[in-house]
């Protein structure tokens, strides 16, 4: 067969942007390494997308063809007729390869890489890793991965992976970009039982050839996107995903950003003081810092900021008023915040009446308000304090925090009083395994709901934007 | 000669580090203020300037407070001592309210960024220093000067004169655009400390390093 010219190939490369909207939304997908064998990741993968309801054409490919989860199976990728939009490599390396050198002949816009084996594997994968960058020098597809874990798209139903960590999601504004599988597995799932919705996440894997940078510019320019969650490693091109960040950031959308394997300044020799005094990691808050990322501690704390952000509501200013069911989860709180640079400051006279209809001689009407046990017998107590605090014109943003709860209109009452502000809302709720009432109505409205006033507070320091560290 | 071919000879010649005297006329024709060399009157400092020697006053290469006749016979003294070096005589500055150090280098993650923060022996307190990727626009020159615990400094503590930070956003601003645009050829550059007089009263560059990167076939054999 005759070579195409180099020239053909590079003109024939899909854009990220081209590459990234087949990839959230295809018509077709082929799954090289579709398998009936329980185990193997081809399964996983073919039993996932199609449990998940997605509608587009799934082409299992399986060297011994036949009908694979009821579907009809190519023996070969070039057996395909038309465009494929994605192929998804889950086969042993070897035949990722030579799959991988089929897409150059082919009609392919993406291809997810989920098999493992290159760089990441040391002197075993070197061979395999020379021959994936031979064969994406001019690749007329993009690619992710690989060494991945998959993508995800809950709007098209759509699970390119082998984990189950990524069911259930709902629709929604976050995008997560990861190079670690299992850390945006982890960070996934709990997204999804605060209901967050989720617009897409992408396992970034070995990044050879698409990286965090390019997936951040793509969701900067996504106007479905406001919040991007990214854990990453090793920023491959950070220059570009710095500016990337600044772009997104600048248009009011949020970067939130961990970090993993943070390292003092490098070791070896340096001439001046700036090289000892810019260490990486030092370099890293700074520049975040600069473009406006925040950086997390860890993926809880980065879930945590995200949970807040994602519902959309900026405070206008660091007036934060604490309403509790009890007086030791309203001081823990208020410490929190106030150590986190808020403010929380006594209530509007106006809104002290207002709480003394609810509130016994015995608990408080200042800030923190304490309301006491009182709430156990009248279970809209604690919405309708939530309502009259977010009313008061020196309050920016309010949290309520509630223990065990005996009834649900305990809780449709504090929905209520989040639909009746435009103010950030956020609700620490310690008992919800030991309660009798379910978050359902808090989490279809995405209400950043945390167990813990710690928690809460890394919500509340991504909300006031401090584009410092969250902990 | 352009800045670039000075570099350029200057990696050409097997230079690694460019000592104080070299650094400082590269950076004076960029509008780097540097102290009056050679004065005939006043307190005057005596530098042995020695690219192996990077870190003058842990040899002895560095003496202050000399009348012009001293500090020429102590830059001869020196020239005996360490072949190959070349002496620098200078006004001392006096009038300073504040040292401090600003730095380019390239991040491995980021590319050219720049640091600014408490200079002299200061610079042992590295949490202090601001940092900013390169190149750094004045506004964000100035951002870097009121930002951290080195912001006090500069505003004067304790009833001491306020420092002036425009003339030092502007330098700071000017070196990380120099270094930016020659980052192919420069992985560091140092001026430390910058004698920054009061408020209008402008500054100087008392010590100024520049590292040269290898040249580009020495790079791709270390890689």
């Amino acid at each position: 067969m005759a070579e195409p010219s180099t020239n053909q190939m590079a003109a024939c490369r899909p854009t990220v942007a081209e590459a990234l909207d087949g990839l959230f939304d295809p018509r077709t997908i082929a799954v090289v390494g579709a398998s009936r064998t329980k185990g193997k990741l081809g399964q996983a993968v073919l039993a996932l997308l199609k449990s998940n309801g997605y509608g587009g054409k799934i082409i299992p490919v399986n060297p011994s063809g036949g009908e694979i989860e009821g579907l009809q199976a190519g023996r070969d990728l070039e057996e395909i007729d038309g465009p494929i939009d994605v192929v998804v490599l889950a086969t042993p390396v070897g035949a990722a390869l030579d799959a991988l050198e089929t897409c150059t002949r082919l009609n392919v816009k993406v291809v997810v890489g989920v098999t493992s084996g290159f760089s990441e594997a040391g002197d075993d994968g070197h061979e395999n890793e020379e021959r994936l960058r031979k064969i994406m020098q001019d690749a007329p597809f993009r690619l992710v991965g690989p060494n991945c874990e998959g993508v995800v798209r809950p709007a098209s139903d759509l699970q390119l992976t082998f984990s189950p960590m990524f069911n259930g999601l709902r629709p929604g504004p976050v995008a997560m970009i990861s190079q670690s599988g299992a850390l945006a597995g982890l960070m996934a799932l709990r997204l999804g039982e605060r209901g967050v919705g989720i617009n897409a996440i992408v396992s970034s894997g070995n990044e050879t050839d698409l990286t965090a940078a390019h997936l951040l510019d793509y969701f900067g320019n996504d106007p479905q996107t406001r919040v991007v969650l990214c854990y990453v490693e090793e920023l491959r091109d950070g220059r570009r995903f710095a500016e990337a960040a600044q772009r997104l950031t600048r248009a009011g959308k949020h970067v939130v950003a961990v970090k993993g394997g943070r390292s003092r300044a490098g070791s070896r020799a340096v001439q001046s003081h700036t090289g000892a005094m810019a260490g990486d990691d030092r370099v890293i808050s700074a520049v975040f810092r600069e473009t406006g990322v925040i950086r997390a501690r860890e993926s809880v704390a980065a879930v945590d900021a995200v949970t807040a952000l994602a519902a959309g509501r900026r405070p206008a200013g660091n007036r934060v008023c604490i309403i509790s069911v009890t007086g030791g989860l309203g001081v823990e709180m208020t410490d929190l915040a106030e150590s986190a640079g808020f403010e929380v400051p006594v209530l509007d006279e106006a809104t002290q009446t207002a709480l003394s209809r609810y509130v016994p001689f015995y608990g408080s009407v200042s800030n923190p308000v304490d309301l006491t046990g009182v709430v156990l017998a009248n279970p809209t107590y604690v919405g309708r304090c939530l309502e009259a605090v977010a009313a008061d014109p020196g309050v920016d943003i309010a949290i309520a925090i509630i223990t065990f709860v005996p009834d649900q209109q305990f809780i449709e009452a504090l929905a209520e009083a989040f639909d009746r502000t435009d103010k950030p809302i956020l609700i620490v709720w310690t008992g919800s395994a030991r309660s009798n009432a379910s978050g359902e109505a808090l989490r279809e409205r995405a209400v950043p709901v945390y167990d813990s006033p710690a928690r809460a507070a890394s919500g509340l320091a991504a909300l006031a934007a401090t584009t410092g560290e969250v902990t | 000669m352009t800045h670039r071919e000075t570099l350029e000879n200057w990696q050409r010649a097997g230079r690694k580090v460019v000592h104080e005297a070299d650094a400082k006329s590269l950076l004076q024709r960029i509008g780097v203020p540097v102290p009056r060399r050679d004065p005939a009157n006043g307190r005057c400092v005596a530098k042995m300037c020695h690219d192996d020697y990077p870190h003058k006053s842990d040899h002895g290469l560095v003496r202050l407070g000399l009348s012009p006749d001293e500090a020429k016979q102590a830059a001869a003294e020196m020239a005996e001592r360490f072949a190959g070096g070349t002496a620098l005589i200078e006004e001392m500055e006096e009038g300073a309210v504040a040292e401090w150090i600003i730095g380019c280098k390239r991040d491995d993650t980021f590319g050219p960024i720049v640091l600014a923060g408490p200079g002299g022996i200061l610079v042992e307190l590295t949490d202090a220093a601001e940092i900013r990727l390169a190149p750094a626009a004045p506004q964000t020159a100035q951002s870097m000067l009121r930002s951290g615990p080195g912001a006090r400094l500069l505003e004067g503590l304790r009833g001491a004169e306020p420092a002036d930070r425009d003339a030092l956003a502007d330098l700071i601003s000017r070196i990380s655009v120099f270094f930016a645009e020659n980052a192919d050829l420069i992985s560091e550059i140092e001026i430390n400390p910058v004698m920054v007089r009061a408020n209008g009263k402008g500054l100087t560059a008392a010590d100024a390093l520049i590292v040269l990167s290898p040249k580009a076939d020495e790079q791709e054999n270390s890689t």
